[in-house]
C-alpha cells in the first residue's frame, strides 16, 4: 500500500516557513553583528560571572538589605494583581459581547486592547514624574497593565458560559441583574479567581524588573551590585528572588489548582 | 399527594476557604500600606502632570525616524533570532521534561526543574547578567531572549507532550523501532502543529521584550528610550511607542492568519 503525498499546497507551505526561518535567523545575527567565535566564547563568559558569584555573600548587612527589598517586590505584585482584579471584573462585563451591548464591548475591547501594548516598565516611566520615585509607581504601573490583561482574559471566561442557567432565571422572573449576579457569577468565578492568582506570577516577575527604572522593588538592587561588580551579592540577589518566585509560584499553583479541580467532597 | 424534596445541606466551607480569603484581605490591606499609598504626596506630584502629558501627546516624529529606525529595527532582529534560536532548542528539552516521552525518573525530573529554574528568572535580570558576561550590546539582549524563549516554550510544550495520544508511540516500538526512533515519528508530528502555534506567540512576546532590553543596556529601541527618558523628552519616546505597537499589530495579525493555515 502506498503512503498517500501530501498535498502541494501543504509542502510548499512547510518549505516556504523552513526558508523564513532559515533566512530570518540569518539577517538577524548578520545585523546583530554575532559571529560564531562569539557564541562559542560565550558559555565561558557566563562560567566566570557565575563562578564570581560563589560563595554568597550571607552577610548580616547583606541579607536585611536585600530581603526587605525582594519582599517589596511581592507587595507591589499582589498590590498591583489587586487593583488588576478590581477595575478589570467589573469591565469583563462590559466588554464580554453577551451580557453586554454590542457597541459598547467593542469599544471596551479595544480601550483594554490599548492598555495591554505598554509594558509594565514604560507605563512605570511614564508614572514616574507623578507619582514620584518609588513603589507605589510600580504598583500602579503593574495595576494598569493588569486591568488590560485581567479584563481580555476574563470578559472571554465570561463569553464562553453555559447560557442555560440565566434562561432559567429569566423564565422564573429574574431581572438582568439577578441573571448577572445568580447565573454568570458562580459560573465565572473558580476561572476568573484561578486567573487573578496566574496574574500574581507573571506581576512578581514584573515588580521584580521594575526597580531599574527606580519604581520599587528588587531591581535597582540587582543592576546596582552588578555595576560595582559586588558579584557575591549580586548572587544573593538572585538567589533570594529565585527562592521567593519559586515558592509563591508553587503555592499559587496548587491553589488554582484546587480552585478548578474544586474540594472532593465525601458523601 | 404532594411531595417535597429536601434542599441538600450545603457543606461546610473548607479550611482554603475561612483561612484564604480573610488572609488575602489582610496581606491586601498591608501590601497597599507598604508600597506607599499615600493621597499627601500624590497630591503634591500631581502637579508635575503637565510634565509628562504635554510632551507624551505631542509626538515628534520626524525625530523618531531620524533617530530610532536603526534601533527598532535592531530590536526586530533580536527578537526573530531569539526566539528561533530558543524554540528549537527547547524542542528537544521538552521530549525530556515530558513523563509521556521519558520514563527515567531521575532525568525527568532534572529537566523539568530545569525548566521550572529558568523560568523564575525574569527576562530583564538575564539581560542584566548577559550585559555583565558577555558585554553591552544585542548579543546580551540575544542571549537574554533565548532563555526568556525556552523557558515558556519548554513549559507550554511539555505539557503538551503529557497529554498527547501514546498509542502511536506504542506502535513504533512494537514494530520495532529504538526510543528516539519511536519519539520523532509519532509524538513529534502530534505536537508540531501546537509548537507552530506556540512559536508565533513566543515571537509576540519576544518583540514586546526585546522593546525595554536596551534599557539596562542590552540593544535594541531601548537604548533610545532609556536616553530620552532620563531627560523627560517623552515626545520622543511617544512615537518610538506607538511604532512598536503598529509592529506588535503586524505581527499579531500575521500570525493569526498563519495559525489558521497551519492548524
Amino acid at each position: 500500500m502506498n503512503i498517500p503525498n501530501q498535498p502541494l499546497n501543504q509542502k510548499i507551505l512547510k518549505y516556504l516557513i523552513t526558508v523564513l526561518i532559515v533566512v530570518g535567523s540569518i539577517w538577524s545575527a548578520s545585523g546583530l553583528e554575532i559571529t560564531p567565535d562569539r557564541i562559542f566564547s560565550a558559555p565561558g563568559k557566563i562560567w566566570i560571572l557565575i563562578s564570581a558569584m560563589f560563595p554568597l555573600d550571607l552577610s548580616q548587612e547583606a541579607i536585611d538589605r536585600i530581603v526587605p527589598k525582594v519582599a517589596e517586590s511581592l507587595f507591589i505584585a499582589w498590590a498591583g494583581t489587586v487593583i488588576g482584579a478590581i477595575f478589570s471584573f467589573p469591565v469583563s462585563f462590559l466588554a464580554a459581547n453577551n451580557v453586554s451591548l454590542n457597541s459598547l464591548s467593542r469599544i471596551t475591547k479595544q480601550v483594554l486592547n490599548i492598555i495591554r501594548a505598554f509594558p509594565e516598565l514604560i507605563l512605570a516611566f511614564v508614572l514616574l514624574p507623578i507619582t514620584g520615585l518609588g513603589p507605589l509607581t510600580g504598583t500602579l504601573a503593574v495595576g494598569i497593565h493588569s486591568i488590560g490583561t485581567l479584563g481580555k482574559l476574563s470578559s472571554e471566561v465570561i463569553e464562553g458560559i453555559d447560557e442555560g442557567p440565566l434562561e432559567s432565571i429569566k423564565s422564573s422572573g429574574g431581572s438582568k441583574l439577578n441573571e448577572l449576579f445568580f447565573g454568570v457569577v458562580p459560573q465565572v468565578m473558580p476561572t476568573i479567581t484561578s486567573y487573578w492568582l496566574y496574574r500574581f506570577e507573571i506581576n512578581l516577575r514584573a515588580s521584580a524588573v521594575l526597580g531599574v527604572v527606580g519604581a520599587g522593588g528588587v531591581g535597582a538592587e540587582l543592576i546596582n551590585q552588578l555595576r560595582f561588580r559586588d558579584f557575591p551579592r549580586a548572587g544573593t540577589v538572585l538567589v533570594v528572588t529565585i527562592l521567593m518566585v519559586l515558592i509563591v509560584d508553587t503555592i499559587s499553583a496548587s491553589i488554582r489548582r484546587r480552585i478548578i479541580k474544586g474540594r472532593e467532597i465525601k458523601v | 399527594m404532594e411531595k417535597t424534596i429536601k434542599v441538600p445541606k450545603k457543606p461546610l466551607p473548607s479550611l482554603l476557604t475561612i483561612t484564604g480569603y480573610p488572609f488575602a484581605i489582610i496581606f491586601s490591606i498591608y501590601s497597599f500600606f507598604q508600597v506607599g499609598f499615600n493621597l499627601e504626596d500624590f497630591k503634591r506630584n500631581w502637579s508635575n502632570r503637565r510634565l509628562v502629558t504635554d510632551t507624551l501627546f505631542n509626538p515628534k516624529w520626524e525625530w523618531a525616524f531620524e533617530n530610532a529606525s536603526q534601533a527598532l529595527l535592531e530590536t526586530i532582529q533580536i527578537a526573530i533570532l531569539a526566539s528561533i534560536l530558543g524554540c528549537f532548542i527547547a524542542l528537544p528539552l521538552s521530549f525530556y521534561a515530558s513523563k509521556a516521552t521519558n520514563q527515567t525518573t531521575t532525568t525527568y525530573l532534572i529537566y523539568k526543574s530545569f525548566l521550572n529554574f529558568i523560568r523564575t528568572i525574569p527576562d530583564l535580570f538575564w539581560a542584566m547578567l548577559f550585559t555583565v558576561a558577555v558585554g553591552l550590546g544585542p548579543f546580551a539582549g540575544v542571549l537574554a531572549l533565548v532563555m526568556f524563549s525556552m523557558a515558556i516554550m519548554g513549559k507550554l510544550l511539555s505539557e503538551t507532550i503529557d497529554s498527547i495520544d501514546l498509542g502511536p508511540l506504542e506502535a513504533a516500538k512494537a514494530s520495532g523501532a529504538k526510543h528516539n526512533q519511536a519519539v520523532f515519528t509519532s509524538a513529534l508530528p502530534q505536537i508540531l502543529p501546537n509548537f507552530t502555534a506556540y512559536f508565533l506567540y513566543i515571537f509576540e512576546l519576544c518583540i514586546r521584550a526585546s522593546v525595554i532590553l536596551g534599557l539596562v543596556g542590552a540593544g535594541g529601541v531601548g537604548r533610545i528610550i532609556e536616553t530620552q527618558r532620563i531627560f523627560l523628552r517623552f515626545d520622543r519616546i511617544s512615537p518610538i511607542i506607538v511604532l512598536i505597537l503598529l509592529a506588535v499589530i503586524a505581527i499579531e495579525q500575521f500570525s493569526v492568519w498563519l495559525r489558521r493555515k497551519i492548524l
